[in-house]
């Protein structure tokens, strides 16, 4: 692993690696990406074992403007306007991929996710390349962000780190969101994460599955844990019986660092998981008639020690979880029943 | 040895005088009446109504087996899993009768009480020939109630083996659940199988929980409730007056049998797989006392040669204390009662 200056120079050693099927540690407009040449099937797959992430989930690809964009992909009406709009900048556009990136990066229905990075680094490199580069956070899956080498390279084994070929240090980058992620090939653009580009006034995301819904509650938690250990925060989860609380909550949990298997609470009222140094207080409304019944199990000393909570059936107590507007970070979750057997969406909103 | 025992893990109050493995009384007040006022618990009122009823259920658990404080050898405790301020109430009780008697004082785990539960005996002049005093090890078994889903292997007592558990809900607040869901109140369960009973199985259809994926040996319901979720919409989408009673009683049946169906799925993989000289298979927990549920599992244990045990009467299958005292007296441990305090999450090991 080789660490050099972000500066002119940067360029062509990037460059080289690359050529070479390796992988470079770089810096974005959003966070530190991990990349490789996203036509060759060897590079993706080392960096599949860099991410230590499951077969199957596809990754987006860095290009340098629209007209490379466009030999990957098709772009319909909607794409163009948002290419129009928000590109170079925060935005992760998917459409229907041209099966011309190695096996792994389009998704299993043959969708692909292009960015555009508004950073002169990345947009010299790919142009310089000629070719894409996979545009995936640096961090393995359900670590830490990384703004800075050091995120990278404290969270990661030693094993990860021997597959990092170059790390391109720019320092630490100002803390921004990662890109928004919108899918143009439904009838209506969806948000699939909801991030540093206001797309749409209202925040919410579109969940396919269960891992979606897990990677939702990372995503949000990734947004505010800076405020852990300073205030107390509060995840207020809404939503029909079946929706998917327990399964975000499972989610959090993952994005926190807890292994315990996190079950529903709705018979004990509270479970409570211990991870790393972190523990995370799992709380169920759905028996619970009296709202001021929460503050019998002990809420108010909870806020006040500033731990992790989650409160499945929130609607249901919602005036207590108010009382703690002042002094917690709360955040009210909501996820809907969508169309198809499996997808839900997840909107969600901060105490201000 | 007389154990005078003390569970007050969740909704019931309840204590309880054993004898070895012989149940001298057991005494249970159920909140579920109160709470259902309410249509569901209410942790305060739960904490009230265990500190105004336990001394009662106490006097008389000793009263009904006959039995005086200085006639007791040891107290045992639910010190967890449960509700935090529900057990507080118990272990401090327990603390005092153990100080009172001047004898031990055993914190019990509630999961390890319901799994050892099939082996308590009524007294001698109620036993029949039915009653099995011999247990075979190693042994399955399966607890399944409103907090626990789990499937274990006993290589003896104290010697646990978790071989599946759920990942979402348990059994009981699946059917409760689901209970809730066709407006049938809280809590559901029992209600639940007496319509389910009546119900025609081929009228609507749902997913088993993770059909042929047996192998994964974990246990889930999540899907399940959201696919009834699913159905039941739609079917009020076509029928403003959906459900008609007759429809209740369908999807009650419909809704059991895949939930059923799941646990005996996976049961049956594992015991196919696990290489074994298990003689024995114990049910215990609330949900043991679904006729239906027993019926699959006594097939099941049949086919593979197993001897089905299930608690001798339904009132040792949900929360109770004299599976307490019967866990006690077979795998105690004596521990500085200073040192004892709830556990509100621990796990079986």
């Amino acid at each position: 692993m080789r660490i050099i200056k972000s500066d002119r120079r940067a360029i062509t050693a990037a460059v080289s690696v690359l050529k070479k099927g390796g992988l470079i540690i770089y810096p974005t407009e959003t966070l530190y990406g991990a990349g490789v040449d996203a036509t060759n099937p060897s590079a993706v797959k080392k960096l599949s074992e860099y991410k230590s992430r499951p077969l199957g989930k596809p990754y987006s690809i860095a290009v340098s403007d629209k007209k490379m964009a466009q030999n990957y992909v098709f772009l319909n009406p909607t794409a163009e306007n948002l290419y129009k709009k928000f590109l170079p900048g925060p935005l992760t556009v998917i459409s229907k991929g041209k099966q011309k990136v190695a096996q792994g990066v389009e998704s299993e229905s043959g969708t692909l996710g292009i960015r555009i990075p508004d950073y002169k680094l990345v947009l010299d490199i790919v142009g310089v390349l000629g070719k894409p580069i996979t545009a995936t956070s640096a961090n393995a899956s359900y670590k830490k962000r990384p703004y800075s080498v050091s995120d990278v390279v404290n969270n990661i084994s030693s094993r990860q780190k021997a597959l990092i070929d170059l790390v391109i240090d720019a320092g630490t980058l100002p803390r921004r969101d990662p890109s928004s992620v919108v899918d143009t090939t439904l009838d209506e653009p969806v948000v699939l994460r909801q991030g540093a580009a206001e797309i749409f006034k209202k925040v919410g995301v579109l969940s396919r599955s269960e891992e979606d819904t897990m990677n939702v509650a990372k995503e949000i938690w990734q947004k505010y844990e800076t405020h852990n250990g300073s205030r107390a925060i509060i995840f207020a989860l809404q939503g029909e019986m079946g929706a998917g609380k327990t399964i975000f909550t499972k989610g959090l949990a993952r994005a926190m660092g807890i292994n315990e298997l996190v079950t529903s609470p709705t018979f004990a009222l509270e479970n409570e998981y211990t991870g790393g140094n972190t523990t995370l207080h799992h709380f169920d409304a759905w028996r619970i008639e009296n709202p001021q019944e929460l503050l019998a199990l002990g809420l108010k000393d909870l806020v006040a020690d500033r731990r992790v909570v989650v409160i499945e059936w929130a609607e249901r107590v919602s005036d207590v979880i108010h009382d703690f507007d002042a002094e917690a970070v709360v955040i009210w979750v909501n996820i809907k029943y969508g169309q198809a057997e499996k997808e839900r969406h997840v909107d969600w909103g901060v105490n201000k | 040895m007389t154990i005078l025992s003390i569970d007050t893990s969740c909704d019931e109050t309840a204590a309880a005088l054993t004898d070895n493995t012989t149940v001298l009384s057991n005494i249970v007040w159920s909140q579920a009446a109160d709470h259902a006022k309410f249509g569901g618990v209410m942790p305060s009122l739960a904490k009230r109504m265990h500190e105004e009823r336990i001394y009662w259920v106490i006097e008389k658990a000793l009263l009904s087996a006959g039995k005086k404080v200085g006639d007791i050898n040891a107290v045992a405790v639910t010190t967890g899993p449960g509700l935090s301020i529900a057990l507080g109430v118990g272990v401090e009780k327990a603390k005092e009768m153990a100080k009172k008697a001047n004898v031990p004082l055993i914190p019990i785990n509630h999961v390890e009480a319901h799994l050892l539960s099939p082996l308590s005996q009524p007294k001698p002049k109620n036993r029949n020939n039915k009653s099995k005093t011999v247990s075979k090890f190693p042994a399955f078994g399966l607890v399944v109630s409103g907090g626990n889903t789990i499937f274990v292997l006993l290589n003896g007592v104290g010697s646990y083996k978790v071989l599946a558990e759920t990942q979402d809900d348990a059994l009981g607040e699946a059917l409760d659940k689901a209970a809730r869901m066709l407006g049938l109140g809280y809590p559901g369960g029992a209600i639940f199988e007496k319509m389910a009973a009546k119900g025609n199985l081929n009228a609507f259809s749902l997913p088993v929980p993770l059909l042929g994926q047996e192998n994964r040996q974990i246990f889930s319901y999540s899907g399940l409730k959201t696919s009834f979720y699913r159905l039941i919409e739609s079917q009020k989408a076509k029928d403003p007056n959906f459900p008609s009673k007759t429809d209740t009683y369908n999807l009650a049946a419909t809704f059991q049998n895949a939930a059923f169906t799941h646990i005996e799925r996976v049961v049956s993989h594992i015991i196919k797989t696990k290489e074994s000289s298990a003689g024995d298979f114990y049910l215990g927990g609330g949900v043991a006392a679904n006729v239906e549920l027993r019926k699959r599992l006594r097939a099941i244990c049949r086919k593979h040669g197993l001897t089905f045990r299930v608690p001798y009467i339904k009132r040792l299958c949900g929360d109770n204390a004299a599976m307490v005292g019967v866990c006690a007296f077979l795998n105690p441990k004596f521990i500085d009662p200073e040192k004892i305090d709830r556990d509100p999450n621990v796990k079986l090991l």
